[in-house]
């Protein structure tokens, strides 16, 4: 991790402790040393290179600017905005599903949303926009207007089998509560930034992670039924988390908890 | 003729259509199924609540465990770890978001029911049939509630939901 990167990483952390006073009660001593052992040396920052490398075979960052319709200087900008809606595909994807139509467009194998080397591969090139500010506009387009929509709907939908939705545990008169021991993050805080600090190294999990991965495991967690990785539905839940949290520093990869 | 050649060229070289490509898999009937059935009234069955000591003791066991496979101690009689089907049990984890006596870890997004009875019922304020429906089904006297739904999700019987208001309404 760069010196620069190192020092943001710092202020992060810095902000963490100041948002919440029972921040103590979430992170015993050894974890929170163990924390700042990560900010400093990030296991992830193996999987971005292996990421820039596959990446590279695979399309290039030449070939991925101009598929997208955009010079390369304006790769970071772009790559902000995400999710965004796309004439090509015909509908608002994620980085990794313009990963796949680059792959198909180079006529190589398209990548599966669940390989390692897709989390690689969206990890480099979400980290070509670290630096810049999360940029998504959900009015952009009637089709972005249309997935915030359905993405507030799922995000509220109350489900499986104990009848909770992400908004339980994550709406606005809840958060800094406490889950057992575990605070209740505000998705929309500078100190997670959620939509601009994933993919991200989970110490509980001693794994890298997509957003949507995460928001797959507190679906696995509260016994909502998985939904799968591309789906509209998953992509709107991705689309209305990142409004949450616009505005904030792209830095990734990020530590979690 | 010329010009049909060249568009046969074009129509191969842009061949693969990029939005085919796209993994984009259906969840709509995926939400279907697990939607949450509307809120639910029910009455509270005859002898629901007991102080007999094994009621109690599922009860707690219920209230203080998440599921079959985190559980450290044996279930009480008439509790198990697993189900028919071979999955694991899921307990309430009620502990996750309220105190009580005895609670380890206990969270507070909940309200705190430590001696219930003598804070709450005894003043008149809550009876044994609102304990009941607010397990069962917490939407009734509260639409937005963050609390889980128990008996309307199936993820608990009837006995079980008693099991949990004898425990919250024992003297510990
Ligand atoms: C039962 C409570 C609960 C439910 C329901 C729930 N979450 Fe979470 N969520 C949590 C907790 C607790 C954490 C923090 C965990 C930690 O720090 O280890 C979290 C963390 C997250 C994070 C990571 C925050 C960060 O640091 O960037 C995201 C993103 C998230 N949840 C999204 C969702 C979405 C989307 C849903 C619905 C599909 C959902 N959650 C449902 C409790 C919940
Ligand atoms: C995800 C958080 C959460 C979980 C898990 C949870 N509760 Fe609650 N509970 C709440 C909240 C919030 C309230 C207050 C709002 C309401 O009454 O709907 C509440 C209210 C109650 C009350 C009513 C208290 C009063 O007198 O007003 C009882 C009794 C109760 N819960 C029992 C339980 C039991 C038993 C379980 C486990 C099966 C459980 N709760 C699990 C959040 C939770």
């Amino acid at each position: 991790m760069g010196k620069r990167s190192l020092s943001i990483a710092l202020v992060c952390l810095a902000l963490l402790g100041s948002a919440y006073a029972e921040e103590s009660m979430s992170m015993s001593a050894a974890d929170k040393a163990m924390y700042d052992e990560l900010l400093e040396n990030n296991p992830a920052d193996m999987e971005l290179s292996e990421g820039e490398s596959l990446f590279g075979a695979l399309i290039g960052k030449a070939g991925y600017a101009k598929m997208m319709g955009v010079s390369e200087k304006a790769l970071p900008a772009y790559i902000a905005g995400f999710p965004r809606y796309v004439d090509s595909a015909k509908k608002v994807v994620t980085l990794s599903q313009t990963i796949q139509m680059a792959a198909a467009s180079q006529g190589k194998e398209v990548p599966k949303l669940e390989s390692p080397e897709m989390l690689k591969m969206t990890l480099f090139l979400k980290s070509l926009a670290n630096g810049q500010k999360t940029a998504m506009n959900v009015k952009a387009n009637p089709q972005m207007k249309a997935m915030m929509t359905l993405g507030k709907a799922v995000f509220e939908q109350q489900r499986g089998g104990r009848g909770l939705s992400c908004n339980s545990c994550h709406s606005s008169d809840i958060i800094g509560q406490r889950l057992r021991m575990q605070i209740l993050p505000d998705l929309g805080s500078k100190a997670n930034a959620s939509a601009g600090t994933w993919p991200a190294y989970r110490m509980t999990k001693s794994e890298t992670t997509l957003l949507d991965k995460r928001f797959q495991q507190c679906m696995d967690n509260a016994l909502l039924a998985k939904i799968p990785l591309g789906s509209k539905e998953m992509v709107a839940l991705e689309v209305y988390v990142t409004n949450m949290t616009k505005g904030n520093a792209i830095h990734v990869p990020g530590v979690k908890r | 003729m010329r010009k049909l050649i060249l568009l046969g060229i074009a129509t191969l070289l842009g061949a693969v259509d990029v939005a085919q490509v796209i993994e984009s898999p259906d969840a709509v009937a995926i939400l279907q199924k697990d939607a949450l059935p509307k809120a639910t009234v029910y009455t509270m069955p005859a002898g629901c609540v007991s102080d007999d000591p094994s009621v109690i003791a599922r009860g707690k066991y219920l209230f203080h465990n998440l599921n079959g496979k985190d559980a450290k101690d044996a279930p009480p009689e008439g509790l198990t770890k697993l189900l028919p089907n071979g999955k694991e049990k899921q307990y309430g984890n009620c502990v996750a978001c309220h105190n009580i006596q005895g609670a380890q870890g206990h969270g507070n997004v909940g309200p705190d029911l430590t001696k219930y009875h003598t804070m709450f019922v005894a003043s008149g304020a809550r009876n044994a049939p609102f304990v009941y429906q607010k397990i069962a089904d917490a939407r009734m006297d509260n639409p937005k509630t963050h609390m889980t739904i128990n008996l309307t999700t199936k993820l608990f019987n009837e006995r079980e939901v008693c099991d949990l208001t004898s425990y919250i309404l024992s003297q510990k």
